[in-house]
């Protein structure tokens, strides 16, 4: 059969990942929005924008290490590793710009509470509730990534997963992806609904009436921007899952351009619906012209959050020096001297009751060493996954000019640990040589055979039949290698030659190589010292008759 | 449709009644709206695909067949995804399916061409050819049509003979024979002198007025050979072992036969009991005795399309045909098994004074026996066990 047709099914791989995963963050970002205007209507005292931010930070770190963390086996060891790591990080970050947001007071506040060991102080509920949706969102946009893979986006694995029998209770990818989708907005739309109530007059009313509803609480176009990106990441996932269904039954693509005019299709389609939604009737707030006003204020107030979240982290950035100088912070109003904390009870404290000063400073050691080892661990272990973030920085100049200074301290680092080296190497080899000619083993009177190692039993015998052989008249010279010395002795006797030479050459592998040394070669050894021995008895007896 | 979307619709419109949630409304439009409109789109493309298959509907056997498949959108909505898949038959060489993915703009056509092999006779379906499409979401189920199929004639297998020893006493033909009792007075190939007893009749009077003495006319001896062939593709006729071969084997020797038989400019007919998928009936029909190529690519087709059948018993058919035929003519029976009904059959037909040859194609366990009774009867027997046997055929024979 002759099919004027080509496969063209993987070739847009880059691309489509591209976009999911923008559409991805752009629909969190929208679900993150949403919930930062929750928040700032119930509870106006919490940082709801750094909140919003510390999301959108969880899946751009998601999106970012979906790749490389995807195929980590639960519960196991790199598992355990990486996500902790990325967790503790998490867990630092949040913590640390909650804390700046209230002012570098506070940050310096929850430090000095942690050099305390009042780690309580540190979980308050607006940290919690961050952690929560930090939670939330890793998981959520994990699930995303997840579905898009076994869509398609991971070409190898969809095949893979489409060759293995289909179980009639699970349903295709694409449709587990609508449904979270869909799912995740029902959610959007009652948080939605909820940030419209006005809840502190809501609060106020005890018997609960909505007559603090208002109209319009800015989040509608968060859920609206949420499902209008939903309906693009329908159209591309539906795409993706034909594409991995057709390269899976081996279906030529007859069409080069089949790809390109699906996103045409898709664009106008989603055009059309947004252009006939805005003209349906649908109260006085939406209208096609309001909608895109609508629109357009949210994409500028995502614009706006966005630098401000940037402008914020630079702020905390440039802040940390100051603050561990103690000094005051430039771009803020000086820092009221830090309250003082209020004299300790000394009954009311037990610490100070047994007044055990070391006690304090081994916990505050203890609780900085390990704050520094799990930061420091963590922080590689996230740098080494973002691995793309290492590529970026070496691009800038000014790493170029730190490299060029790391290069000459890790070069001069170098010259010195080599002389080092070589000064010790030296002086150990000495150390040996003499230890050698003289003890191996520090107390020879003391020594049982049968404890020492294999490797040492070879040694002890080859030492014996040094000694021995000295004792007959048979020196060994310094300036001797072992095989010399073995040409010497089996010269005295020649007729265990063999056995001087097998365990010359048995001593030579356990003093120099790294072979492990088995007992069976220590017997052997032994045996030959046995025969050796026999044979030095006998050179004996005739000077002595 | 997806299992969230009722959910979602039924908040929306909650929140859209109680919450005087305009953006809810507004939202419920727009899922709504993507829905309903994303299956309308489909619904309404698909409805606007036109598809056309070309093709050389007969072919010989071993034949590359070229399929165009011509697919067009005659709407104005276009349709982002269109799966083709042509059904072909396993009996064909090749993929069992032609599969293909394309997308068409509004008013837009496309060609594909594919090949078949025809490798096995018979009357093959093309098709039907399933269209898949959907909607661009993915919200809704993939719609699917199917276009009726075509169908694809293929041929016997023809072997071409030299000869087939094929008596025939009817005089006056086209056809030489050795018996100077069908001299054809007009093929005269000679001329000789007057021999007392020769008929006056003979005597060639111009040549006898130049030469000056009688000449006669020598004619040629010629028979005229029509020939009803009828082939039994009873299921239960053919050993059962062997059957599908041995049918196949039958219709090759039926070809075969009608095929010289027609490039000696001589009459054929057929009838086959066997099964054709053309007639609503599925009776046998029967070919009436007729010469030219175009008869034989009718009687081929016939044979193409031809397939065993059970219970389609041969004797009564003969019976029916037999009284309808002209004197002398050749009846050809080519049967798997003959039981003493068709001999006897044959044994009448002979003695009305039509020749009857039986032809016992593929192996069995009767064969001896019957070739037996035949030799008594004087009825003409051939066994072909396979095609190798039809060499007999394939040389000159030194009788007609």
């Amino acid at each position: 059969m002759n099919h004027s047709s080509n496969f063209n099914i993987t070739g847009n791989q880059k691309t489509f990942r591209f976009i999911s995963y923008t559409l991805v963050f752009l629909m969190m970002t929208c679900f993150a929005m949403t919930i930062g205007v929750l928040i700032r209507n119930a509870i106006p005292g919490w940082s709801s924008d750094i909140i919003a931010g510390i999301a959108l930070f969880i899946v751009i770190d998601r999106l970012y290490t979906y790749k490389r963390t995807k195929n980590l086996i639960p519960f196991k060891r790199e598992w355990a590793f990486t996500f902790g790591a990325q967790w503790m990080v998490i867990v630092v970050f949040t913590k640390t710009l909650l804390s700046f947001a209230n002012g570098p007071d506070s940050l310096m506040s929850d430090i000095s509470s942690f050099t305390r060991g009042n780690l309580a102080n540190l979980f308050n509920l607006e940290f919690g509730v961050t952690l929560s949706l930090a939670l939330l969102v890793w998981y959520v946009s994990g699930q995303f990534l997840k579905l898009l893979d076994e869509i398609g986006l991971d070409q190898e694995a969809a095949l893979s997963k489409a060759a293995t029998p289909v179980q009639k209770d699970i349903l295709p990818a694409h449709q587990r992806l609508v449904n979270l989708t869909l799912q995740v907005g029902i959610g959007l739309v009652i948080m939605t609904v909820v940030t419209r109530v006005n809840l502190n007059a809501m609060f106020n009313q005890l018997d609960g009436s909505f007559t603090g509803l208002s109209r319009f609480s800015g989040a509608e176009t968060g859920a609206l921007f949420y499902f209008i990106f939903g309906f693009a990441l329908f159209c591309l996932s539906r795409l993706i899952s034909l594409q991995t269904r057709w390269n899976h039954q081996h279906i030529p693509i007859a069409s080069d351009n089949l790809a390109r005019q699906w996103v045409v299709y898709s664009v106008v389609f989603l055009l059309i619906l947004i252009v006939v939604v805005g003209f349906l009737p649908s109260g006085d707030n939406f209208g096609l012209f309001s909608l895109i006003r609508i629109l357009l204020d949210f994409l500028i107030s995502i614009i706006f959050f966005v630098g401000q979240l940037v402008w914020f982290l630079l702020s905390l950035l440039l802040s940390i020096p100051f603050l561990l100088l103690g000094k005051n912070i430039p771009v803020y109003p000086p820092i009221p001297p830090a309250p003082t904390p209020p004299p300790l009870d000394p009954l009311a404290d037990p610490t100070l009751l047994t007044n055990n000063q070391i006690l304090m400073l081994i916990r505050s050691i203890l609780l900085w060493g390990a704050l520094l080892v799990i930061i420091g661990f963590s922080l590689a272990r996230f740098i080494r996954q973002h691995g793309g973030f290492q590529a970026t920085f070496r691009k800038l100049p000014i790493a170029s000019w730190l490299f060029f200074v790391w290069q000459w301290l890790s070069k001069n680092a170098d010259k010195t640990r080599r002389t080092l080296s070589s000064v010790i190497g030296d002086a150990w080899q000495r150390i040996i040589s003499r230890t050698e000619g003289i003890r191996l083993f520090p107390r020879p009177g003391l020594l049982r055979l049968s404890a020492l190692d294999p490797r040492r039993q070879i040694y002890f015998f080859y030492l014996a039949m040094i000694r021995r052989g000295n004792e007959q008249g048979v020196e060994r010279k310094s300036s001797q290698t072992p095989s010399e010395y073995a040409s010497t002795l089996t010269n005295a006797i020649p007729s265990v030659h063999e056995d001087i030479h097998s365990m010359t050459e048995a001593f030579v592998e356990a003093r120099y190589s790294p072979h492990k040394i088995n007992s069976k070669e220590a017997n052997l050894v032994k045996a030959a010292w046995k025969r050796v021995r026999r044979a030095m008895q006998i050179l004996r007896k005739p000077d002595k008759n | 449709m997806s299992g969230a979307v009722l959910p979602l619709i039924v908040v929306l419109l909650l929140v859209a009644a109680f919450m005087r949630g305009d953006f809810a409304l507004t939202l419920a439009y727009m899922v709504i709206g993507g829905l309903v409109a994303g299956s309308w789109w489909v619904r309404r493309a698909l409805a606007q695909v036109e598809t056309k298959r070309h093709f050389n509907t007969h072919a010989f056997l071993g034949e590359k067949i070229k399929i165009n498949l011509h697919v067009k959108n005659k709407g104005w909505l276009p349709l982002p995804w269109l799966e083709l898949r042509d059904s072909l038959p396993v009996a064909l060489a090749g993929p069992r399916s032609f599969q293909t993915v394309t997308n068409l703009g509004s008013r837009s056509d496309t060609n594909f061409e594919y090949s078949v092999e025809a490798s096995k006779r018979g009357y093959h379906p093309i098709g039907p050819l399933a269209i898949s499409t959907g909607d661009i979401l993915g919200l809704g189920e993939s719609l699917r049509a199917e276009n009726q199929a075509d169908h694809l004639v293929v041929y016997p297998k023809i072997i071409p003979f030299a000869t087939v020893e094929i008596p025939s006493y009817s005089p006056h033909g086209t056809l030489r024979h050795a018996l100077p009792l069908f001299e054809d007075p007009t093929r005269v190939f000679g001329k000789r002198e007057y021999i007392s007893g020769d008929s006056f009749r003979r005597i060639d009077w111009k040549s006898s007025a130049s030469a000056g003495q009688l000449q006669v006319r020598l004619f040629e001896p010629s028979i005229a050979l029509e020939t009803f062939v009828v082939l039994n593709l009873n299921a239960e006729d053919y050993y059962y072992r062997t059957r599908i071969d041995s049918t196949e084997l039958a219709i090759v020797i039926a070809a075969s036969i009608s095929n010289w038989i027609i490039g000696k400019k001589q009459i054929v007919g057929m009838l086959v009991n066997g099964r054709d998928p053309l007639e609503t009936n599925s009776q046998p029909q029967a070919i009436p005795p007729r010469k030219g190529k175009l008869h034989l690519m009718r009687l081929l087709e016939t044979l193409a399309r031809s397939e065993a059948i059970d219970n389609s018993a041969l004797v009564p058919l003969i019976q029916q045909q037999r009284h309808q035929l002209a004197w002398g003519t050749t009846l050809i029976v080519i049967t798997g098994q003959a039981g003493d009904d068709l001999l006897d059959e044959l044994y009448q037909a002979r003695r009305k004074g039509q020749n009857a040859i039986l032809i016992l194609a593929g192996r069995s366990a009767s064969d001896e026996s019957v070739m037996r009774r035949a030799k008594i009867l004087d009825i003409q027997v051939f066994q072909i066990t396979t095609e190798r046997d039809l060499k007999i055929w394939m040389q000159a024979s030194k009788h007609l």
